[in-house]
């Protein structure tokens, strides 16, 4: 019906809608400095057309609320960014820690698990040196002193190993209370947005909402689902419930084969979270595949060393005149060190064992007392395929190469990961936070960086490529 | 122009590589710029190297892979991100036409209303 007030509402509706976009610019203002606060912009809505006296006047319009900025594509790929730039930094640090171990330990002549290169050389040469004097007692000293040296520091290293694995599975461990307080606080702010604002934006308990997904992004990998009313349900990268709109399900805990494995209810969701990102993905990777890998290389070069170390001196005839157990099996042993029975857990396992060095058999079957045959042919180990096909000395200093490799690539990757959520964060800032750059200078900015990046790599490439073929001059347009 | 045969080439350009992922994860386009046109540059000099100094360049060119591979591990996120970023404006886009859709009928409806009665004064 028309009226006199109708038109006057008119005006004065238009009125309330600019002192409410005031309010809402002078909240934006007041929170410039707020973490994860988000710009919110007034939302206008045009009004019924008011008739008077049978003539429709305009429609006018009404501010009913205020719309954050915020757009869940590029929040996610951000939330996706910290997840993998969380895991490499977790993992990063874990294999520079391992790598730590392998290190050589310059000006010191202390044993350290670093030296284990030398160690090996060391003990080689110390049988050559014996092949110039086999009756020499001091030389066969020698010999066993450096082989108690190498088998110290190889033990040393898979102690320090194991070590390393415990404080990764500790530090795994106190990541899950973390990852239940979110995900539980995620839960209840589900709850309240889905009961106040089912059909909009939910204003300052969003950025909550965004601020704890981007926590839980940096702990453990994730997947967002938007359900109805404004809603949110969390699952892991492969799938597993950890929200559900308004109820999380918490993580558990619980020891299987002397390590901390995690659990959603009764499924054990260990290996998902290793892969799926987040710090504690990171922690699992290296806990459950390199420090294994690493240990795994290590017990192999144990093993070979040991046993074929052993079966030569085996082979042989001590200063005593005894032979042992490859030239009479009913004789006793002439092992240098233990012999393992299985090559996992060698390294761990690894000491001399012999403490009589007139047992040390440099000579052959056939010699006689001052016969240096059997010395030969236990120095000639160091270059014979005895650990998994290489020489003890190529097959460490391979096994030392892998390693640096592979810290150079997870670092590589974490550089890449940092470098791509610092550009997701300029441009959800550029978007979302209260700023003066708009959405098209952003994305100018990015699209401008990366043709240009684009040309300084191709150009680079292309000289590199050049150079490394040896120099067919090369023009870039 | 760096001299090559000094180990100051491979230095300079090692420094190149890095600050190019430094500038693209800032997203430092002018400075990026900058070092597009400086690579322009170098390859038009090297260009006119001798054989032996480009041998040079391919001994010390193996030393710059790893600080390539961090630059093109930067580069294809940079993409990525770049990927995400249009889609976001295209979603904007779709937003905004369906803003204006929602205008149009509104205008209609207003059109649909005034037919008939005029201004109203009967």
């Amino acid at each position: 019906m028309g009226t006199i007030s109708s038109a006057f509402h008119l005006i004065s509706g238009a009125l309330d809608a600019d002192q409410a976009a005031l309010s809402i610019v002078a909240n934006n203002v007041a929170n410039a400095n707020t973490t994860g606060y988000t710009e919110e912009k007034p939302n206008w809505e045009e009004n019924s057309p008011v008739s008077i006296n049978g003539v429709n006047y305009g429609t006018g319009v009404t501010e009913t609320g205020a719309t954050s900025v915020r757009d869940r594509v590029l929040l996610e790929r951000l939330d996706q960014q910290q997840q993998l730039s969380a895991a490499s930094a977790s993992r990063l640090s874990a294999l520079n820690t391992i790598q730590a171990l392998f290190t050589p330990d310059s000006g010191s002549s202390s044993a350290t698990a670093g030296d284990i290169g030398s160690d090996i050389t060391s003990f080689f040469n110390s049988f050559s040196s014996l092949e110039a004097n086999s009756t020499n007692n001091a030389l066969r000293q020698q010999v066993l002193s450096t082989a108690t040296t190498l088998a110290g520091d190889i033990s040393n290293a898979a102690d320090g190993l194991n070590s390393q694995q415990m404080a990764l599975d500790q530090e795994a461990a106190v990541v899950i209370p973390q990852v239940n307080a979110l995900t539980g606080a995620i839960a209840q702010l589900n709850a309240q947005i889905q009961s106040t604002s089912p059909d909009g934006d939910a204003g300052v308990l969003e950025d909550q909402r965004q601020q704890d997904l981007s926590q839980l992004s940096q702990l453990i990998g994730i997947n967002q689902i938007s359900t109805e009313n404004n809603g949110l349900s969390i699952t892991t990268t492969s799938g597993q419930t950890l929200v559900s709109e308004g109820s999380s399900n918490p993580i558990t805990a619980g020891m299987a084969n002397g390590v901390t494995h995690f659990f959603v209810g009764t499924t054990d969701i260990t290996s998902q979270v290793a892969s799926g990102g987040g710090s504690l993905g990171g922690y699992l990777t290296a806990r459950d595949h390199d420090i294994p890998g690493v240990l795994a290389s290590l017990d192999q070069l144990a093993f070979g060393i040991t046993t074929a170390v052993n079966a030569q001196n085996n082979a042989g005839i001590d200063l005593n005149g005894a032979g042992g157990t490859g030239v009479n099996p009913a004789n006793p042993a002439l092992n240098i060190f233990n012999q393992p029975a299985a090559v996992a857990g060698s390294a761990a396992a690894m000491t001399v064992t012999m403490t009589d060095p007139n047992e040390i058999a440099a000579a052959g079957p056939a010699g006689g007392a001052g016969d240096n045959s059997n010395a030969v042919a236990l120095a000639g180990l160091a270059n014979s395929a005895s650990v998994n096909g290489k020489g003890p000395t190529d097959f460490y200093s391979n096994f030392v190469t892998m390693l640096g490799a592979a810290v150079a690539e997870v670092q590589t990757e974490n550089t890449a990961r940092n470098a791509s959520v610092t550009q997701l964060q300029n441009q959800n800032n550029s978007l979302s936070a209260v700023n003066l750059n708009d959405e098209a200078a952003a994305m100018q900015q990015l699209e401008r960086s990366y043709q240009a990046a684009s040309q300084v790599f191709t150009i680079l490439n292309t000289i590199m490529t050049s150079a490394l073929n040896l120099g067919v001059p090369t023009a870039v347009a | 122009m760096q001299q090559l045969g000094n180990g100051r080439f491979n230095a300079e350009l090692k420094a190149m590589v890095v600050e190019a992922s430094l500038a693209l994860a800032r997203l430092d386009a002018e400075r990026l710029e900058e070092l597009a046109l400086s690579c322009r540059a170098l390859n038009r000099d090297l260009s006119a190297r001798s054989g032996q100094e480009r041998l040079e360049m391919a001994r010390e060119g193996l030393e710059l892979t790893g600080e390539m591979a961090v630059f093109e591990r930067v580069l294809e996120a940079t993409r990525a991100n770049l990927d995400v970023m249009s889609r976001v404006r295209e979603l904007r886009a779709g937003q905004r036409e369906y803003g204006s859709s929602v205008r149009l009928r509104s205008s209609a409806r207003r059109e649909w209303v005034r037919t008939g009665d005029g201004d109203g004064n009967h």
